[in-house]
């Protein structure tokens, strides 16, 4: 694999159509290349745009979330590409996992590179990986991997299960109210263009009665509303086991064990999980990816 | 059974002008950011505090339990209580009184206390006729009723309110006022000019001395004070146009001071509870006194301090030669050459109810490291920076060592606390 090396963030262009355009092959196919933006400049106001819209204090250091964020449009551009077939559009995000493995500053410039891997069988299409990494100086950061489910496409061998994530009911701890204008304020601090967080329209064509928000507004909403109680470098793995439509009213709850904190978004009553999340203090000696770093590939 | 409160240290963020770099952060943010650091300073985190009290002064009304919630964004154990308290710029020092009062009686072992606001990020209001609007629409029970009131609503309801600077009784800003005290008490031009330009030389001197290394936390990328001017000059200043009182008149933007952002925190316990956690020991807070004038009555307004200093003085039976150091928060400088003239004066004193002129100072014992004018005053925070710095400038002079705040604020009020390293 090679790395292709843009100056920027690409912005909202050609990229951004291609990767929402569906595709008429049906075969499963991704870039080969990973793609890396070497010197990225946070934007401190908005950041404090993004922790307004999703509860965060506006801190020195980022939320892990925001690291994300500032994959996202290279994860749009990689599945821009040609090659590749999978869409971004009607694609699922089922599940994702980051690791904050040093704390990272506003001031901090950021080398961000993803690239996708780790096609695999599923009942209902394809299973994807798009990976993200951040480093500071050399020093990996930070490292995430999206997984989304495909619809349309396949890819040869045996379907996979998703792993279910169990979920207890519990009376929620919070109520929140997410109003309808909820997917514009995401999009606008997320760059997130897909017209089914935004219009109901778009909603209804993929199955959805109203507009969904953002899986990574509701991940990051719940990290927000752990923020004193979790450490400083922290992995966090999130199951999306349901959409939320806006407008509408959540339950939030939260616990604490051993292992790290467990989370819910739930139904507003507690009975059925939206977004289950498990947060467990990163490992110290792990500073560097498990697996080979991305650029050498 | 009393206790000595003592201040074990503080942390505050850097101070910066009016839509700077703080220009997005919240009143709630930057007090977070302030608390953040004290606890990564004193190893705070998952502890309970007896109470933290802070405040601001100019508050959005979305943030009624503003130090509550600050607190709750901290790693602070979540069952530390908060509550906000306010008492215009001398909030931060009101706080850090009522925290040490509690922990001299007893009732807490350990606090802490601070402020913040933000000039930037002011809650701006409906005008009052269309609030009574929609709060009669929001109290109506058919459609009729809730469409009503809107009839009433004209165009220049629409306008919103900005918070205002006046003082509602004198419907004057502070600057007016001051300036109203200048002229009364023969404050020269030069005079403001020097103070200005010391309480800058000051302040730089003590960044480059790395004595705000242990006082300040960074925060959005702000290492130092920005509204700080190292190279300023009495020779630059005296060039700036007067800004209050009228053509003739001596104060300006380089000797008042700038609508600032930023906040600050001090971390206050028995001297029990800090030997037990192994913490410094910087200063007890020995006592204090709040006090007000009749401004409206024609009074200056920001000579409130005088009375309080005056009765603190003859309760602890000290004289304001008996003090290593005094701080008089720098509103303008003419604020500060004001008080101690007032201070020189027998007549005003008496008319104060005090028995004499409380005397003189050295001036080279005066906002040793500089004060608002060089470092900003985001008002609530004001108070919270002064106590540790002064704290930490007490300790290096050696224990018995006795330091003076007086800060003016709104309404005629003066809040004045008598520090003592330990």
């Amino acid at each position: 694999m090679t790395t292709l090396t843009l100056d920027q963030m690409p912005s909202m262009g050609a990229g951004f159509a291609r990767a929402l355009m569906p595709s008429r092959r049906t075969q499963a196919a991704l870039p080969k290349d990973a793609v890396t933006v070497p010197h990225l400049r946070q934007d401190s106001a908005r950041l404090a745009d993004y922790a307004r819209v999703c509860g965060f204090t506006l801190r020195d250091t980022v939320p892990a979330t925001w690291l994300h964020v500032l994959t996202f449009p290279l994860h749009v551009h990689l599945l821009g590409d040609p090659a590749a077939s999978v869409r971004l559009m009607g694609a699922i995000h089922v599940s994702n996992s980051m690791t904050l493995h040093h704390e990272v500053h506003i001031t901090d410039p950021l080398a961000v590179t993803v690239h996708a891997n780790n096609l695999r069988a599923h009942k209902r299409g394809t299973l994807v990986d798009l990976n993200g990494a951040i480093s500071v100086d050399d020093q990996m950061v930070w490292e995430g991997t999206s997984t989304y489910l495909a619809s349309g496409v396949t890819t040869p061998g045996d379907p996979v299960e998703i792993s279910k994530t169990p979920f207890v009911p519990h009376t929620p701890h919070a109520t929140w109210r997410l109003p309808a204008t909820l997917g514009r304020d995401y999009r606008r601090v997320s760059g997130d263009p897909n017209p089914i967080h935004t219009h109901t329209i778009a909603a209804k064509s993929f199955g959805f009665p109203r507009p969904i928000i953002h899986g990574m507004w509701t991940h990051a909403r719940a990290l927000a509303a752990l923020e004193g109680r979790i450490p400083s470098r922290h992995t966090v793995n999130v199951d999306f086991v349901k959409p939320v439509f806006l407008p509408s009213s959540v339950g939030f709850q939260a616990s604490a064990d051993d292992q790290g904190v467990h989370a819910a978004v739930t139904s507003k009553d507690g009975s059925k999980p939206h977004l289950l999340m498990t947060v467990t203090e990163a490992l110290m000696e792990h500073t560097t990816p498990s697996d080979v770093s991305l650029t050498d590939r | 059974m009393t206790h000595n409160a003592v201040v074990i240290g503080g942390n505050r963020i850097p101070f910066t002008k009016s839509g700077g770099p703080y220009a997005h952060a919240s009143n709630h943010d930057m007090l977070t950011a302030a608390l953040d650091g004290l606890i990564a300073r004193f190893g705070l985190s998952g502890m309970r505090m007896g109470e933290v009290a802070a405040g601001a002064v100019l508050k959005d009304p979305a943030d009624f339990n503003l130090t509550r919630e600050a607190v709750l964004s901290t790693t602070l154990a979540p069952d530390t209580p908060a509550c906000d308290l306010q008492q215009a710029c001398g909030t931060g020092l009101e706080a850090t009184i009522y925290i040490a009062n509690k922990i001299a009686l007893g009732q807490i072992d350990v606090g802490i206390s601070g402020g913040t606001d933000t000039t930037s990020d002011a809650p701006i209001t409906l005008s009052d006729p269309m609030r009574r609007v929609l709060l009669e629409a929001s109290a109506a029970r058919s459609l009729g009723q809730r469409v009503k009131p809107f009839t009433k609503v004209r165009p220049r309801h629409l306008s919103p309110k900005a918070p205002s600077v006046a003082e509602p009784r004198t419907g004057m800003s502070m600057g007016q006022h001051q300036a109203k005290t200048s002229e009364a008490w023969a404050i020269e031009r030069s005079e403001q000019d020097a103070l200005a330009v010391a309480s800058h030389h000051n302040l730089a001197q003590a960044w480059n001395d790395g004595f705000f290394d242990d006082l300040v936390t960074p925060y959005l990328g702000v290492t130092t004070d920005t509204i700080m001017r190292a190279d300023t000059s009495v020779e630059k200043l005296a060039k700036l146009p007067a800004v209050f009182g009228g053509p003739n008149g001596t104060m300006t933007a380089g000797n008042s001071t700038a609508l600032s952002d930023g906040a600050a925190t001090v971390l206050l316990a028995s001297e029990e509870w800090a030997r037990d956690h192994h913490l410094p020991v910087l200063a007890r807070i020995v006592d204090a006194e709040v006090s007000a004038v009749d401004h409206p009555g024609g009074a200056d307004l920001l000579l409130g301090p005088v009375a309080a200093t005056g009765r603190l003085l003859a309760r602890q039976g000290l004289t304001v030669s008996d003090f290593d150091l005094v701080e008089i928060h720098e509103a303008f400088a003419s604020t500060v050459l004001a008080t101690l003239k007032a201070w020189a004066d027998d007549d005003y004193c008496r008319s104060l109810g005090l028995d004499s002129a409380l005397g003189t100072i050295d001036r080279d014992r005066l906002n040793v490291t500089g004060s608002s004018l060089a470092t900003g005053h985001p008002f609530a925070a004001t108070g919270a920076r002064i106590v540790p710095t002064l704290a930490k400038l007490l300790h290096a002079r050696g224990p018995g060592t006795r330091g003076l705040i007086s800060m003016c604020a709104a309404g005629g009020q003066g809040v004045v606390a008598v520090l003592e390293a330990v």
